[in-house]
């Protein structure tokens, strides 16, 4: 008996008989070290972003006038800037501006290119056509190109930089959905609900956006990453959030004039947008290798 | 007294095969000009070769396919003709069991909610769903208790008695089966096939079975239609069929159907060459090349379907 229970693990079988699809991203997650860990960075970088302003230990925008570019100490520990500003309670409260003008611009992406993807790849026909060649137009524009023509149609600010930046990356994320959706809409089980009568919104959303999530999870975290830098970028050249917002890429562009003389001021912010955008590509790495495990 | 349910006259189908900017389109006949009668109540077999056009038929019926020409009258009025809506109400009556369940369930819904599409599709009142679901699941076999789990825990045989439930939702007149047992194991098929009887007696349904395998059609159709190349080439009953196929391409069809006798001698007729391109069709007859009766005037006539002792075969030998 005692042999039996050795050589058949119960409860690994009783677990995979029971557990639901939508805890087992989780498990999986938990199972592969890289996942485990990058999963983990980023719910510290969200912590982070939630709590910095209560954890910062001065006000990001008080000028400490006996303070002007000092080093980091004990008081400063990351140092001050060019107007006497303590870098590490800028760079605490930035986080939460970087992560929502990300998450926000990604989540414009997903809703707005998983609408465009689907439709077009279900429906097919002359509408695809269209959207297809509105987005290849789009995409032949490099990015940030696109995203800084929108800015200046709109105006310099966070809000600005948020959309232009959800709007450039539509189309990328746009074609590969359909790509994802068509292999679907080609399934078996798209057909028997057309057999049924089902309507073509209810085959959208019951049918091909459950079988495409894995698709949708993997991409829009990936999405997050480039929109990170998108952000910064756009911040560096001033077309972002406007001073005295701290907010990473802007940060940069004060530290860039005083390279020579105080390096802290571009070192730190620097730091915090590879780290954020190195976690989230191995995030979303990780995810696509969970996903996917043959490519 | 035989009441036909559904009557399909000349019905084509034509898929745009080869097209450029200075090209000629080019089109693959799949199904070219069928004329069937399927009678209330009965099974019609339909058997033939990969690529002859059976499925697309059964596609056409539904209008997963729009057909290119011709009529498909369902208990009397032209469904060609429906609108969106109209189509709508007629697939109430007309449902489909398809050939490969694991392809046809979807992974990430329940049985239950597989189930309950239809019945969302179709504005049943929500009291009814749970009730219809819990009694179908058990008309086919399985139990309450599968409700909650997921299409990949069941084996095969399973999940096509759920997917015989789900066309069995909403009570329909007729269903239209496409190879519903060519992916399972024999043993299997027997039990699907008997499903399938039983069904027919309880809810009086019509069937359309599509299938290539000839013992099964044989078990469970009482009128076969055999055909090749889009076309039906020989429709007849199932005994008089299988005891005397009349078309040489039904002869030789069942020739190769083995024998549980070992001492029965039967003629092995073999068919050289393959089937013709359904793009680019040979002229006259369309299996004039591979016959060993050919005669001049198939090279160059088609031969029309008609009424041979009893039956219907499209063949210039009768």
């Amino acid at each position: 008996m005692s042999e039996l229970n050795k050589t058949i693990p119960v409860r690994s079988i009783w677990r995979k008989e029971r557990s639901l699809p939508r805890f087992e991203l989780l498990n999986k997650i938990m199972q592969k070290r890289k996942a485990k860990y990058s999963f983990f960075m980023m719910l510290g970088i969200i912590l982070i972003g939630i709590i910095g302003p209560w954890i910062a230990p001065h006000d990001p925008t008080k000028t400490y006038y006996e303070a002007f570019m000092q080093g980091p100490s004990a008081e400063f520990w990351l140092g001050t800037d060019a107007i006497g500003r303590d870098i590490l309670s800028r760079l605490l409260y930035g986080t939460r501006v970087t992560l929502t003008v990300a998450v926000l611009a990604s989540a414009m992406t997903f809703v707005a290119g998983t609408l465009i993807g689907v439709t077009s790849a279900y429906l097919g026909g002359i509408f695809d056509n269209v959207m297809m060649r509105i987005m290849d137009v789009l995409l032949a524009l490099p990015g940030i190109v696109l995203a800084l023509a929108i800015v200046a149609a709109l105006g310099p600010s966070q809000e600005n930089a948020m959309i232009a930046i959800g709007i450039a990356s539509i189309p990328g994320f746009a074609i590969l959905v359909r790509g994802a959706a068509l292999t679907i809409k080609g399934s078996g089980y798209v057909e028997a609900s057309r057999s049924i009568g089902s309507s073509n919104w209810w085959i959208i959303i019951n049918q091909l956006i459950p079988n495409i999530s894995n698709i949708l999870i993997v991409y829009t975290t990936m999405f997050i990453g480039s929109a990170i830098l998108g952000t910064s970028a756009l911040g560096f050249i001033g077309l972002g959030a406007q001073p005295p917002t701290p907010e990473w890429g802007t940060m940069l562009s004060e530290g860039k004039d005083y390279l020579r003389e105080a390096w802290w001021l571009a070192t730190f912010p620097g730091l915090a947008i590879t780290i954020v955008v190195f976690t989230v590509y191995m995030l979303g790495d990780a995810l696509r290798d969970i996903f996917d495990p043959k490519s | 007294m035989t009441t036909p349910i559904l009557e399909i006259k000349n019905l084509q189908k034509r898929f745009l095969w080869g097209k450029g900017w200075f090209q000629e389109p080019s089109y693959v006949h799949a199904v070219n000009g069928v004329n069937l009668t399927v009678n209330e109540g009965e099974t019609l077999g339909i058997v033939g070769e990969s690529g002859c056009g059976k499925s697309t038929l059964g596609r056409c019926i539904l209008r997963l396919v729009e057909p290119t020409e011709g009529e498909i009258r369902f208990e009397g009025s032209d469904i060609r003709t429906f609108s969106k809506a109209g189509m709508h109400g007629a697939r109430r009556n007309m449902q489909m069991v398809f050939q490969n369940p694991f392809d046809t369930l979807n992974p990430k819904l329940t049985i239950q909610h597989i189930l309950t599409e239809p019945l969302i599709a179709h504005h049943i009142p929500i009291q009814q769903r749970q009730a219809l679901v819990e009694e179908t699941i058990e008309i086919v076999g399985l139990g309450k208790r599968h409700l909650a789990r997921y299409a990949h825990e069941f084996s095969g045989g399973q999940r096509q008695r759920i997917g015989i439930a789900r066309a069995l939702m909403l009570r329909p007149k007729l269903i239209i089966a496409d190879e519903p047992v060519s992916a399972l194991d024999v043993s299997i098929q027997s039990q699907i096939l008997n499903l399938l009887q039983d069904l027919q007696e309880q809810f009086s349904l019509t069937y359309l079975f599509i299938s290539h395998d000839l013992s099964v059609v044989e078990h469970i159709a009482d009128r076969v239609a055999v055909m090749y190349l889009g076309e039906v080439i020989e429709l007849a009953k199932k005994e008089d069929l299988f005891r005397k196929p009349m078309h040489p391409y039904a002869q030789s069809l069942l020739s190769a159907v083995p024998v549980s006798d070992p001492d029965e001698k039967r003629e092995r007729i073999i068919l050289t060459g393959d089937l013709p391109s359904p793009s680019n069709p040979p002229t006259g007859c369309k299996f004039h090349q591979r016959c060993w009766a050919c005669m001049d005037v198939c090279k160059k006539e088609v031969p029309a379907l008609k009424e041979v002792e009893g039956r219907m075969v499209a063949c210039h030998l009768y």
